[in-house]
């Protein structure tokens, strides 16, 4: 009987403790908004805490974030998508892999959170547009954005003799001759993670052959071996041929190319704004140690286009606490003093028109004016193309710069592979 | 009371069985059941497509390259670590000068997680810094920078010379459990009749070793096939699948190119596979206990 009774109070105290668990649980939700985002760089990392450490004053909420690792992230998210697991926020690229999550019924459109706070007057339209918008619905806050362009170290260029950037293909060309005959590496490249690639692909293909193609290829009605796609690719190849990027490109990351840079041991590198925010963190001015130019133009017919990502906020399907979660949206892109820290930590541009621009580095502002300039704001390849699409370019784009000289083999195998992703 | 002991023996064995149909039970025979759909893992709008996915696996030329890959990581796996292994610790049996101090050593890196000897080698192959290149650059008096890891040529190897580095411990420490049991008489009766060294280890010790290396192999099949997480933290499967393993290539298809119906009938034949090893295992297990008891 004793053992019985010691039993049945552990039973007891079991359930006791698992609905009292329960009954906290119930309680938190109300007050506690869950996010999980891909800012794990230590310097994103910190001022993001910064940023939810001021809307819990302002709000009274708790923010419970999880962040992790990029590349992790793109997978992880999904499979958590998968088993209706998201937490009541997570950030998101705007563009090709939103309206896939979206598709997959994981989000949780925002159009009343937008009208009442009067977001239209808040995020820029040319941003808001494409970055916000699906299958007519808002479903994104974009929290800030970004420009690919070619950052370069002035010192190196200037030891060489160069005093003004390439404005057109045939500029850029000697400029690398420059620099290669004078025993610098000219571009740098870390496509370990393959993505840092994509950015080539993208302008080549937007200077050759136009944005409207482009889109057709991203949308799978023009083909990976089109003349277009390998005119492209050409040209990425002689620059290989050349000599001009740094050998082992494959072997490394986005920082390790840019650290090339910053040491002087390479030139340049196609890459996205977030570099200020690397290259300010390791004490580099901006303006004054670096600077970037866009994309050389190469066929002067063809409409100016640059690309880069926006990174957004996107509340899940299943949150538990929904005015938590769009008191937070709000506050993160509304609030411009959250904005401008965020723009100078990760190197964005804010998408917030109240923002002021003079809190923006003068390589920002030159960002700024570079893409108020163009004609088309593209997301770059993998925000532009479905996910298993991008996973099939973004391979081709690692196996090109292992061995161009393949590339007519790669684009053969390519369109094909592209075509049975589309078709999934 | 008897009565009352089988209802609490009933209880608590219903947690742990509880556990292993949620997490075991469950996910395999799911993955049986996507195997025949074209679910793309997130929305719930998928078709059954009968044998379609295992038709397609016929035709998946990446699918072999897995296949090819898994076979070379599990013999490579299996055969150095297990041979390694032997040598140290004939060596460190031999008497050798500090050999606990080197068996610590040498066993030291089991200790550590897969993701650390992961990164940690992925320093020691680095290009331009690394100690691997470093050290063929002192050798050959010229700047070696060799990428490793992003050539399809070497990526594979380079892992799994980081797996054996990291194995090698294991099977030297069962190894030299064995080595204890070997009579010392024995091993004097062959000097006196004249026996070289090469002939003491292949004819009288390492037939004694067999009860040993049927361990050592057993460890090496089992950590073999759970010997994801050095791959992914090494190459991710790259560059550009050359070193997919079969494992990595599911996971590719399921995670990366959101193919989950695909992906479970890649992980239907792993487990058929991994079945076919594991019976093919047991049967020779059975071999061995008949003969050494």
């Amino acid at each position: 009987m004793y053992k019985i009774k010691i039993r049945n109070l552990i039973g007891a105290v079991l359930v006791g403790q698992t609905a009292l668990f329960g009954a906290q649980a119930f309680a938190e939700t109300k007050t506690e908004v869950t996010i999980s985002h891909y800012f794990t760089g230590e310097l994103g990392l910190g001022g993001l805490k910064e940023i939810f450490s001021e809307f819990e004053k302002e709000s009274g909420l708790t923010v419970k974030d999880s962040p992790i690792g990029h590349e992790d992230y793109k997978a992880g998210i999904l499979v958590r998508a998968a088993g209706h697991n998201l937490p009541d926020v997570i950030s998101y690229w705007a563009g090709a892999r939103t309206q896939f999550i979206i598709d997959s019924k994981s989000l949780r459109p925002i159009d009343g959170m937008w009208a009442k706070n009067n977001l239209d007057n808040v995020i820029a339209k040319s941003v808001a547009d494409g970055a916000t918008l699906y299958d007519g619905k808002r479903y994104l806050v974009p929290f800030g954005y970004h420009y690919a362009g070619m950052f370069y170290n002035t010192s190196v260029l200037e030891s060489v003799g160069v005093t003004s950037t390439p404005k057109t293909w045939e500029e850029f060309l000697t400029l690398c001759a420059t620099l290669k005959s004078n025993g610098i590496d000219p571009i740098a490249l870390g496509s370990k993670n393959r993505w840092p690639a994509q950015f080539w692909f993208d302008y080549l293909l937007l200077r050759t052959a136009g944005a409207d193609y482009r889109a057709d290829l991203m949308n799978g009605t023009a083909a990976y071996d089109d003349p277009e796609v390998v005119k492209a690719m050409s040209m990425w190849k002689d620059l290989y041929d050349a000599g001009y990027f740094v050998e082992n490109s494959n072997a490394n990351t986005w920082t390790d190319a840019s650290d090339k840079v910053m040491r002087g041991d390479a030139a340049m590198t196609l890459m996205g704004t977030w570099i200020t925010g690397y290259w300010n963190g390791q004490g580099m001015k901006p303006g004054e140690d670096y600077e970037f130019f866009p994309f050389p133009t190469i066929d002067a017919s063809i409409p100016d286009a640059v690309v880069g990502p926006i990174d957004g906020l996107v509340i899940s399907a299943d949150a538990e606490n929904v005015e938590g979660a769009e008191e937070l949206l709000n506050f993160m892109v509304s609030n411009t003093e959250a904005q401008a820290k965020w723009a100078n930590i990760q190197g964005a541009l804010s998408a917030n028109v109240n923002v002021d621009q003079s809190n923006y580095t003068s390589v920002m502002q030159h960002a700024l004016a570079t893409i108020n300039a163009a004609d088309t704001f593209a997301f770059n390849y993998d925000l532009s193309t479905p996910p298993p699409v991008a996973e099939v370019g973004l391979s081709m784009f690692a196996e090109f710069m292992d061995d161009p000289s393949k590339m007519d083999a790669i684009l053969e195998r390519v369109a094909g592979d592209a075509a049975s992703a589309f078709k999934n | 009371m008897e009565k009352e002991n089988r209802f609490w023996q009933i209880v608590f064995l219903s947690l742990p069985m509880a556990v292993f149909v949620i997490l075991i039970i469950w996910p395999l025979t799911s993955s049986f059941y996507y195997s025949f759909t074209n679910w793309n893992g997130f929305n719930s709008d998928y078709q059954y497509v009968g044998f379609d996915n295992f038709i397609k696996i016929l035709t998946d030329k990446l699918f072999y390259q897995a296949a090819i890959n898994t076979s070379i990581w599990m013999v490579a796996a299996i055969f150095l670590p297990s041979l390694f292994g032997l040598v140290l610790a004939l060596l460190i049996d031999s008497s050798v000068p500090g050999g606990s101090i080197f068996k610590s050593i040498f066993y030291l890196p089991i200790c550590l997680s897969a993701v650390v000897v992961g990164q940690t080698w992925v320093w020691i192959y680095q290009p331009d810094w690394g100690l691997m290149n470093t050290v063929i650059g002192f050798i050959a008096q010229e700047k070696f920078n060799y990428a490793w890891l992003a050539k399809p040529d070497t990526a594979l190897g380079s892992v799994i010379l980081a797996w054996s580095w990291q194995q090698t411990g294991l099977s030297m420490v069962i190894y030299l459990a064995g080595l204890t049991s070997i009579s010392e008489d024995l091993i004097e009766v062959c000097e006196i009749e004249g026996a070289s060294t090469w002939q003491r280890i292949r004819l009288v010790i390492f037939p004694l070793l067999t009860p040993a290396t049927v361990v050592v192999i057993a460890l090496s099949v089992i950590n073999s096939l759970k010997g994801f997480d050095i791959l992914y933290i090494m190459t991710g499967g790259g560059p550009f699948n050359s070193s997919d393993t079969l494992a990595m290539h599911m996971y590719n298809e399921s995670f990366k190119k959101y193919l989950m119906g695909y992906g479970s009938a890649i992980s239907v034949v792993l487990f058929l596979i991994a079945l076919t090893i594991i019976r093919i295992y047991f049967k020779q297990l059975k071999k061995v206990d008949e003969i050494y008891g």
